[in-house]
């Protein structure tokens, strides 16, 4: 039986031109797009978790408060909001990320020193909008932004992936759906043969099988070429992240596996349904 | 080897075949002859589960056919050899593959296959024409591999709608001569046909179908 579904499979294949590599090529790209963004999202997902969780907002209280002013703020600011995670950046330290940041003010920090500058003091918080009543406190000078940009990098991360995740399912769809197309139409063509093999005492699987191993050929091929490519684009990526500081990760054979598995089991899956469903019929 | 009890079959309220009582032993052979229209291709068919009566009960090689389950059939069938009247070959396949292609459901090696069909081939005159397609085939040609077919499995039935249809009378008589050898052999031999010189070229059982009952049944002629 194996090697009937294995002969007429492959004539079946043979007969059909190129539908197996258009079938092929159409399980692959989503697939491998697939593996690719489930790598690159495990990258990101410190930031798109951070990003989550809560934000930092910094705020510049008044240079003309005093150091006592300055705790009994902190205190007061601690007791009516209970959430927030209050932290002072001493002038130093503001000093040091300013010249960082801005190597053009190094010169102007030198020359005048830290104690120019006003006390910071960065507020965690899951709300950052609320913040923003501080504006209207006397000893504050300026809020800072209240979006973080590990926010703003995990939304549009996040979106970023559902989007692709979106347009990968429905690649994948169209992908089963040509499979699932296919074999109606073989069915429909080699009717009359299916009726007549019946006949002569074929089992269902006999009949079926060369659907199977036509479909099963180029889904196979499709895995292979999704895990090669999937590999080879994550380790290109991580590449280019390199420079960037970006800790990156080789592709998890989890995401491998799961190619495989839908890059084989998917197609397959319609195959058996349209057989099921269209097969059936009596001679 | 063939037991039907009251088998009837209606098609669109028309009455093909009215309560047919019929039992045929093993290694038999039996003519089924009547006017076109009588019932004999249907009767055929109901032996190899091809259709279902409407109601009574038929048996074939120990199985309940009228009741048999789906995934049942294809073992039914291998014990049947059936030559078709419209020949049923796969156009896509060559004489020879078709020959060999119900070898593979009863899962003969391939030399093997080759080798059987080949024989069943060169007795029917046909081993010449193996890497033909049945297109290529003259009517009488394709009788002859729809005849190699059905025997080169050696079934213990053999169920033939009007295999002479389309040989000439040499051709004719030497089938009759072949399916009279493999009923020497042991095997049970169905032969459906409206060709008297047939029926009186060799004395046998002979069943006339009319109207849908068995008219006669009996030594021909008469």
């Amino acid at each position: 039986m194996i090697r009937h579904a294995l002969a007429e499979g492959w004539l079946l294949l043979r007969s059909r031109g190129l539908i197996s590599p258009v079938l092929a090529l159409a399980l692959a790209i989503p697939i491998s797009l697939a593996g690719v963004t489930l790598s690159v999202r495990q990258w990101l997902a410190p930031v798109i978790e951070l990003g989550d969780r809560e934000s930092v907002v910094s705020i510049l209280l008044h240079p003309r408060l005093g150091g006592a002013e300055r705790q009994t703020w902190m205190r007061k600011q601690a007791a009516t909001h209970p959430q927030w995670q209050l932290t002072t950046v001493e002038p130093d330290e503001l000093a040091e990320r300013l010249a960082t940041w801005f190597p053009y003010l190094e010169e102007i920090l030198d020359r005048e020193g830290p104690e120019m500058l006003p006390t910071m003091v960065e507020i965690r918080t899951r709300d950052p909008q609320g913040v923003l009543a501080l504006k209207e406190d006397l000893a504050v000078l300026a809020v800072g932004p209240t979006s973080s940009v590990n926010r703003v990098v995990g939304r549009v991360a996040r979106q970023f992936a559902l989007m692709l995740i979106s347009v990968v399912v429905a690649l994948i769809a169209g992908a089963v759906l040509l499979a699932a197309v296919w074999v109606h139409l073989e069915l429909h063509r080699h009717a009359e043969e299916i009726a007549i093999m019946r006949l002569m005492g074929a089992t269902e699987a006999t009949v079926r099988g060369p659907f199977l191993v036509a479909v099963a050929a180029p889904a196979l091929l499709a895995a292979a070429a999704s895990v090669v490519c999937t590999v080879l684009a994550v380790g290109f990526m991580a590449r280019l992240a390199a420079p960037l500081g970006l800790t990156t990760a080789g592709v998890s054979p989890l995401i491998l596996f799961v190619q495989v598995v839908g890059a084989v089991g998917l197609p397959m899956a319609a195959a058996f349904i349209t057989l099921e469903r269209y097969a059936s019929a009596d001679e | 080897m063939i037991r039907i009890r009251g088998a009837t079959k209606d098609y669109d309220r028309r009455q093909i075949l009215r309560g047919l009582d019929l039992s045929v032993d093993a290694g038999e052979m039996v003519f089924l002859t009547g006017p076109s229209g009588a019932g004999k291709t249907t009767l055929l068919r109901l032996l190899y589960a091809a259709e279902r009566p409407t109601s009574g009960e038929i048996w074939v090689a120990g199985s309940r056919v009228d009741t048999l389950a789906r995934f049942e059939l294809p073992q039914l069938r291998r014990k049947i050899g059936v030559i078709f009247q419209d020949f049923k070959l796969l156009r896509r396949k060559t004489v020879l593959e078709n020959v060999t292609f119900v070898l593979r459901f009863h899962g003969i090696p391939q030399r093997e296959a080759h080798r059987r069909a080949y024989k069943v081939l060169k007795r029917l005159g046909l081993h010449h024409r193996q890497s033909a397609l049945p297109e290529a085939l003259s009517g009488g040609e394709q009788q002859r591999v729809a005849i190699a077919r059905a025997l080169v499995y050696q079934p213990r039935l053999i169920l033939a709608d009007e295999p002479t249809g389309n040989l000439d009378a040499d051709l004719a008589s030497e089938l009759l001569s072949l399916l009279c050898d493999i009923n020497y052999q042991g095997a049970t031999v169905v032969l459906a046909t409206h060709d008297h010189a047939l029926l009186e070229s060799l004395p046998a059982r002979t069943l006339v179908l009319r109207r849908g009952v068995i008219d006669y049944d009996g030594m021909w002629p008469p």
